[in-house]
């Protein structure tokens, strides 16, 4: 009978977990379609979400005969997105390796690091586009890639150096290499802190990916399909783009919660990301 | 047989820097297989730089050392220590036995071999049931036994613990001291520890190395061994024996002056 009640209790605790933003959700939307509707019927600056949504519908149930706007900008923007976050993290991993490793790589890429990270790199897009082509994805993807590697790579430094002492003395203590000292006990104390990176870059790296779009890049994005829509003074539509997004940016965001449980849930090894992309992929060969 | 010789041993830190430290002064020690030394000194006498030393952590300065006939940087990577601290120093993410297990990894043992010792070394310090336990849902004095059974578990010639019980009530690390006693006495360890506690440093020893304020000089040695190789004997019985006060007196007398 206990243990009935506790797992009811932590099967509510759970579903209000979820249910609680939910209903704040719902509630919030609802208050805003019924306001504009009471206040401002005829009110076309801002849409009711009935509208948007609407909107967003419509344009989607395209898909099937491929004259679905916003999916064909979702895949570009998503593709540029995905890309350039792939990119940063890996660059920010591998140099926060590097730093971590070497202490002439640590004085002189830090700095130069920093630099960069000053740079407002939004603002330079238009350059990019200069120097990499005004409609080719490649610099949309580089503003992305930049954005993203700073915080990955100041926030996974941070915890491959912030080990405890008295563990790394211990290790010395079993003449364990350099290389066995970073897998033992660097990586596993650094994963926290590269998730917690994750999280923030996630939808970081979708707001960059659109706001870039404003400036160049191929017409088929969410970021041009904005600009026009507004500039048409279409703003059901462009909201339904901006709600586009928003849902990929979610999407990301739950993507990197779901690979922090699974690699914190055990022992911290990177290699239960790899078991689960396995299973997600059906293939049993490797590791 | 000699597992630690060390004569004329000194060791200055940040030499010819403003920030520079005498740590240690011309110290000669030998410590023979199977003993018990206790270290004691004042606070910043050099005690931790001492093991620090002898595990071939840091480099001396001048002076001789040696382990086992070997310089402890070699006797180091011939594993031939194990040290203990006084916070266990587990690792936060890895179970009670993949902690124990974290020394053989390295040393190349079988995943069958380190489970088997791992379990061992859990029962030894009487964890059995705590296998699965991550450090987090352990006590202070859990964490400390694990961090022992770790220390040991790939039978060290020689074990050093720098307070390592320091953190822990007195109910507890009278449990301790004994289990750690009947541990050193199946594995036939060598030990040298540090503690600030006079009582302890007298119960476990069969020396008890006295310090100097720094520069940390040897000011005396005194002769413990109440055991006087009886591993059997009964630790209740040693801890209220007059001998047992006798030492305490001897050993704070050397420590504060007569
Ligand atoms: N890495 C170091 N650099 C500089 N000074 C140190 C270092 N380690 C210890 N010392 C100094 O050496 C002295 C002895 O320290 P320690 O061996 O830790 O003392 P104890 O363990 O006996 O309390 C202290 O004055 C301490 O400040
Ligand atoms: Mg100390």
């Amino acid at each position: 009978m206990g243990n009935e009640l506790t797992r009811f209790s932590t099967w509510l605790s759970t579903a209000l977990k979820w249910l609680a933003p939910l209903i704040f959700g719902v509630l919030m939307v609802t208050v805003w379609e019924v306001l504009l509707l009471v206040i401002n019927p005829e009110n076309f600056l801002l849409p009711r979400p009935s509208e948007i949504f609407s909107e967003l519908i419509d344009d989607l149930s395209k898909i099937s005969d491929d004259r679905s706007k916003i999916w064909a900008a979702t895949k570009t923007t998503g593709f540029i997105m995905i890309t350039g976050l792939f990119w940063g993290i890996v660059w920010g991993v591998a140099t926060a390796l590097l730093v971590t490793l070497s202490r002439a790589a640590n004085e002189t890429l830090t700095p130069i690091a920093v630099a960069i990270n000053a740079i407002p790199i939004i603002a330079v897009a238009p350059l990019f586009n200069n120097w990499l082509g005004l409609t080719s994805p490649r610099s949309n993807q580089m503003v992305v890639m930049m954005l993203v590697f700073f915080p990955i790579f100041i926030t996974t430094a941070r915890g491959l150096t912030q080990v405890d002492s008295q563990q790394i003395e211990l290790m010395n203590s079993y003449a364990a290499s350099k290389w066995k000292i970073l897998r033992s006990v660097r990586i596993p104390n650094a994963l926290p802190f590269f998730f917690t990176a994750l999280k923030l870059v996630a939808p970081l790296s979708i707001i960059a990916a659109i706001v870039v779009e404003y400036f160049g890049g191929s017409q088929n994005s969410l970021g041009a399909l904005i600009t026009a829509s507004a500039s048409f003074a279409d703003y059901s539509k462009a909201w339904s783009v901006v709600v586009a997004g928003s849902i990929m940016g979610m999407g990301l965001y739950f993507v990197a919660l779901t690979a922090e449980k699974i690699t914190l849930a055990r022992d911290r090894s990177p290699r239960l990301l790899l078991i689960a992309w396995q299973k997600i992929t059906g293939r049993t060969t490797g590791a | 047989m000699e597992v630690v010789s060390i004569s004329n041993l000194s060791k200055i830190f940040n030499t010819g820097k403003d920030n520079e430290v005498e740590a240690l002064r011309e110290i000669d020690l030998t410590v023979t297989k199977g003993e018990f030394i206790a270290l004691i000194g004042p606070s910043g006498c050099g005690k931790s730089t001492m093991l620090r030393l002898i595990g071939g952590l840091i480099p001396i300065t001048s002076g001789e050392l040696s382990v086992n006939g070997k310089t402890p940087t070699k006797a180091r990577e011939e594993r031939d220590y194990g040290m203990a601290f006084q916070s266990a120093g587990l690792l936060e993410w890895r179970t009670a036995r993949k902690n124990i297990e974290l020394p053989l990894e390295l040393m190349g043992w079988s995943k069958a071999e380190r489970i088997k010792r791992a379990n061992e070394m859990l029962e030894l310090v009487q964890l059995g049931e705590f296998a699965r336990s991550r450090p987090a849902e352990l006590s202070g004095g859990m964490q400390q036994r694990v961090a022992i059974g770790r220390a040991l578990s790939f039978n060290p010639a020689l074990l050093l613990m720098d307070e390592p019980f320091g953190a822990l009530d007195e109910m507890t690390r009278e449990h301790m001291q004994d289990q750690l006693l009947d541990i050193c006495h199946k594995t036939e360890s060598t030990v040298i520890f540090v503690t600030h506690s006079i009582p302890e440093a007298v119960f476990l020893s069969t020396r008890v190395v006295v310090m100097s304020p720094r520069p940390g000089q040897i000011s005396s040695i005194v002769e413990t061994n109440l055991r006087a190789g009886d591993n059997t004997a009964d630790n209740t019985k040693i801890r209220n024996d007059e001998r047992f006060y006798k030492k305490v007196t001897e050993v704070r007398e050397a420590l504060y002056g007569k």
